[in-house]
């Protein structure tokens, strides 16, 4: 290992490269706290051409790389699978490297976040249209490409953040840049067309995982953003899980092109009353669901037309309008007006001290999730025992449920579900068990959803392995992704241990 | 290993953290945060996660489970952190007083930061070398002050101002820094008061606030120096103690009753508690002044983040004839840290003075001509920082204490 550190330190020199231990434990979670990996080693590559050479060296010395973004990977995606490996900290390459206002495309280094970006971009009167993951403060581009990403806004109008994207620059697992796209042609000057060129190799390394590349450079197209918005919340009538979806598919055959739309169960806005989440809520007498959209327009004719329809949809199954203030219960001012985008997950985390969300989120179609939700409510029957056992050491019983319901492009939403817990060191005290429970009920609750037809864009750690185990793939459709992997890594340096390909290859 | 007493208090908000890394990184220029972290800003190409929260936090988990040790090494990362609190600011923080992101009630960065440092000190690995000797100059009853100096210095600069009282109601706490590195900024006051025809009165036995040994974690001799300080000023009649300098005010009136579990027996304010009073009631009789001078205020964090008084200051400012108050791009909970504190000033000078000229820079781009603040201990980094700065800076900004830029107008 020492000349293995060595070798990585001519490459970025010793500012960019650590194996303290603590900096190795810096770097050992993501955003859950039931899975860790400690990397041997930690870098913070400068740029395209270092990662090249540290890949080559991890090829030649068979070590697994870990490519990290935001960090913010619900299923441990971007910290090692087991103790070992180098993590290759990306959040040092966030420059924008070039804003092509005529063609309304912008090429940035793949660590720069959504909000670094966007940031950028409103100098320009231009936004990314969807606005990445819900953890877009801090996530990465490259990440939420690399995931599909939605939830952060706008997803409902613009789809998932691997929409946008014109063309990439990839370094292979064996250090070969390449470049996707129009970019394909070494003739091209700037970027502006992903679809061409062959096939759409850029597809390839989309919601990838980290398995296939690391993504350094990236082109995306950008839009002008709409000078006019509205944005309203409604209080749900009963039943509001089902009517929830029929407003939204509704939207959808109205041909609507909403901005967001956003549905919280009613377990989400009692529970968030009880707990002191939701002051403009407190008012409510009767605590049931909650609704919301946000759309824009060009011009106030337009805008006004498209808020008589949404309203009519609403208003027609009995939902009653908040006020326009946030004050007065209107959420969806804050989600667009505030930048709330990127916190609105937030909203799920920390009801008491250690709480845990433990994910499953999804896509599922429109007219399936309350059928899911009902399914979740037998999985936790289902599970008592199991969550009896968090109660007696925390004192709070598991909640299973969903945070908030994302329509998302297309007859889709973006199920933001799962089930809370606690860390194992709860009150001074460490229990394994919690863990151990977590991750038992984490799996059951993913092979539930993955047989419910649910599909999932973020795999990370557990999902990527747990599918493979429970056979949720179609034979052909994984072995295709083995061999894909199989060639252009051949020794499952990238994100090793994801999807079981480094299990199936050793065997 | 250690018993880690007081990092296991802390268990709530070390297992609160989400892991989400807004501590880090977050831009919502809505609300006017561009980014939290000044350490791990400053670090630039090294800017491992161990720098900022989110990181440490991952080291705090592994260690409260048993993974990790406690260690000197430990604490070299540790005390590089000015606790400056921008943290706690972005954590689930919603920014809106209608939508509550719960794991806001649980977690304060600083009281983890403070834990881990008094945990580190019993365990030995802590002080680091030049806060060590901070502190056994602090204790010293020769000096009773960080800075190494004898005890009576810090009172020479009184025998100027025989109208200083030894008793009274209004009493002034000097602290360290202001008598024994910036005496003309006293002076000043003393200007101001004298024209406002305020008297005070001040003890020649006050000890430093102990507010180095608090931000250390090496406590082992505040009880006493606590109770002497307050004995020192109740016996002399004090109703109200001020004081100009920052830390020495979030010491006394947050720490104090919080390490005694009591109440102090006599009111606590800055003293721009005490200037806003005065101008108020047109006590301080400005010049006119013809010219318009633009001056922006850098937020202390013991005065703004970790005591929430942001507008007094403003308010200050805003009513000296001729200034035009800007705001940098950064204030109030937002505001960036001049870097000095949390023992960052005298352990990792060069830290301190890189963060510091972000700051400065900040002010520059502001627009305004002077960059004021109220705190001796921000004005001493960002005069340092300022010093080394090129002179297209310089021309463009000149950084002055509250006190002496209100002592200029009369």
């Amino acid at each position: 290992m020492p000349e293995l550190y060595q070798k990585l330190e001519r490459i970025v020199s010793k500012n960019r490269i650590s194996n303290d231990l603590y900096v190795r434990h810096a770097y050992s979670r993501n955003v859950t706290s039931n899975l860790q990996g400690v990397p041997d080693i930690v870098i913070r590559p400068k740029d395209t051409q270092e990662i090249s050479e540290i890949l080559k060296i991890a090829n030649e010395e068979n070590i697994a790389v870990i490519p990290r973004g935001g960090g913010d990977c619900e299923f441990g995606g971007s910290k090692p699978i087991g103790d070992t490996g180098i993590v290759l900290d990306l959040k040092s390459m966030n420059k924008v490297l070039n804003l092509d206002t005529d063609n309304l495309i912008v090429t940035i280094e793949a660590g720069i976040s959504w909000s670094k970006l966007n940031d950028y971009l409103c100098h320009f009167g231009l936004y990314t249209g969807c606005m990445g993951p819900g953890s877009g403060l801090t996530s990465s581009v490259g990440g939420g490409l690399s995931h599909h990403s939605v939830g952060g806004g706008g997803c409902a109008k613009y789809g998932p953040c691997t929409n946008q994207l014109i063309s990439l620059e990839v370094v292979l697992a064996t250090g070969e840049i390449i470049e996707t796209g129009c970019q394909a042609n070494k003739y091209s000057k700037l970027p502006f067309n992903r679809f061409g060129n062959g096939p759409d190799l850029a597809a390839l390394f989309c919601g990838d995982n980290g398995i296939y590349g690391v993504k350094t450079k990236v082109s995306l197209q950008v839009f002008p953003k709409p000078e006019f918005a509205d944005y309203k919340t409604f209080l749900m009538p009963r039943n509001s899980m089902e009517i929830s979806a029929q407003m939204m598919s509704e939207i959808r055959q109205k041909g609507i092109d909403v901005y967001d739309t956003m549905y919280f169960m009613d377990l989400i806005v009692s529970i968030g009353i009880q707990y002191g989440m939701f002051p403009m809520w407190e008012h409510l007498k009767r605590k049931r669901g909650v609704i919301f959209y946000t759309v824009e327009a060009n011009s106030e004719t337009e805008l006004k037309a498209k808020v008589a329809q949404l309203d009519k949809i609403m208003l027609s199954k009995k939902a009653e309008e908040f006020g326009p203030e946030i004050s007065d219960g209107n959420i969806a001012k804050w989600h667009y007006e505030e930048q709330g985008h990127w916190l609105i997950a937030h909203n799920l985390w920390g009801l008491v001290p250690g709480f845990d969300p433990v994910d499953a989120e999804c896509h599922v179609p429109i007219n399936a999730y309350p059928k899911i939700m009902k399914d979740l409510d037998q999985w936790d029957m289902e599970h008592s025992e199991d969550m009896q056992k968090i109660l007696e050491i925390t004192g709070m019983r598991p909640i299973t449920g969903t945070g908030p319901i994302i329509l998302t492009e297309g007859n889709n939403v973006e199920l933001t579900c799962g089930f809370t817990s606690f860390p194992s060191y709860y009150n001074g005290e460490k229990h394994e068990n919690i863990k151990e429970i977590n991750v038992k009920l984490w799996k059951s609750l993913l092979e539930r959803l993955v047989k419910q037809g649910a599909m999932f864009y973020m795999f990370g750690d557990i999902l990527s392995r747990h599918m493979v185990d429970i056979q949720g793939y179609q034979k052909g459709y994984y072995e295709l992704m083995r061999k894909i992997k199989d060639a252009i890594d051949p020794k499952h340096i990238l994100s090793r241990g994801k999807y079981n390909f480094w299990g199936t290859k050793r065997k | 290993m250690s018993e880690l007493k007081h990092l296991k208090k802390e268990w709530k908000a070390i297992m609160s953290c989400m892991n989400c890394g807004d501590c880090g990184f977050a831009i919502r220029p809505v609300v006017g945060r561009y980014l939290t972290c000044p350490v791990l800003e400053a670090k630039e190409e090294e800017g491992f996660e161990i720098y900022f929260s989110r990181g440490r936090m991952n080291v705090l988990k592994s260690i409260l489970e048993g993974q990790i040790p406690l260690s000197r090494e430990l604490a070299e990362w540790v005390y590089q952190c000015s606790e400056c609190g921008n943290c706690t600011e972005v954590c689930h923080m919603s920014q809106n007083p209608y939508i509550v992101l719960p794991t806001s009630n649980w977690i304060d960065h600083v009281k983890v930061w403070e834990a881990l440092r008094k945990d580190l000190v019993e365990a030995g690995f802590a002080p680091l070398d030049r806060h060590g000797d901070l502190i056994e100059y602090m204790n010293d009853d020769n000096m009773k002050n960080p800075y190494g100096e004898d005890k009576d210095k810090k009172f020479d600069w009184i025998n100027e101002f025989p109208e200083i009282k030894e008793k009274g109601d209004l009493m002034f706490f000097g602290g360290c820094t202001m008598p024994l590195r910036q005496v003309e900024t006293l002076k000043s006051m003393m200007k101001i008061l004298k024209a406002a025809e305020i008297e005070i009165a001040m003890s020649k036995d006050e000890w430093c606030c102990g507010s180095i040994a608090i931000r250390i974690g090496d406590e082992k001799s505040i009880t006493e120096m606590i109770e002497h300080n307050i004995d020192e000023f109740k016996n002399k009649g004090a109703k109200t103690l001020f004081t100009a300098c920052a830390g020495c005010y979030r010491t006394w009136k947050k720490d104090y009753p919080e390490l005694l579990g009591y109440e102090l027996p006599f009111e606590v304010k800055h003293i721009t508690e005490i200037l806003v009073e005065l101008i108020n009631n047109n006590k301080i009789p400005f010049k006119e002044e013809m010219e318009r001078v633009k001056v922006t205020y850098h937020d202390p964090c013991h005065l703004g983040r970790h005591m929430n008084l942001y507008e007094i200051p403003r308010e200050v400012l805003s009513k000296i004839p001729g200034i035009e108050l800007v705001e940098m791009k950064r204030n109030k909970n937002n505001a960036w840290c001049c870097g000095a504190g949390g023992g960052v000033k005298s352990q990792f000078s060069e830290l301190a003075l890189k963060i510091s000229q972000e700051r400065i820079k900040e002010a520059v781009e502001s627009g305004a001509q002077i960059l004021t603040t109220s705190c001796p201990f921000c004005i001493g980094n960002l005069s340092d920082a300022y010093e080394e700065m090129d002179l297209e800076i310089k021309e463009k900004i000149k950084v002055i204490d509250i006190i002496d830029l209100i002592s200029s107008k009369l």
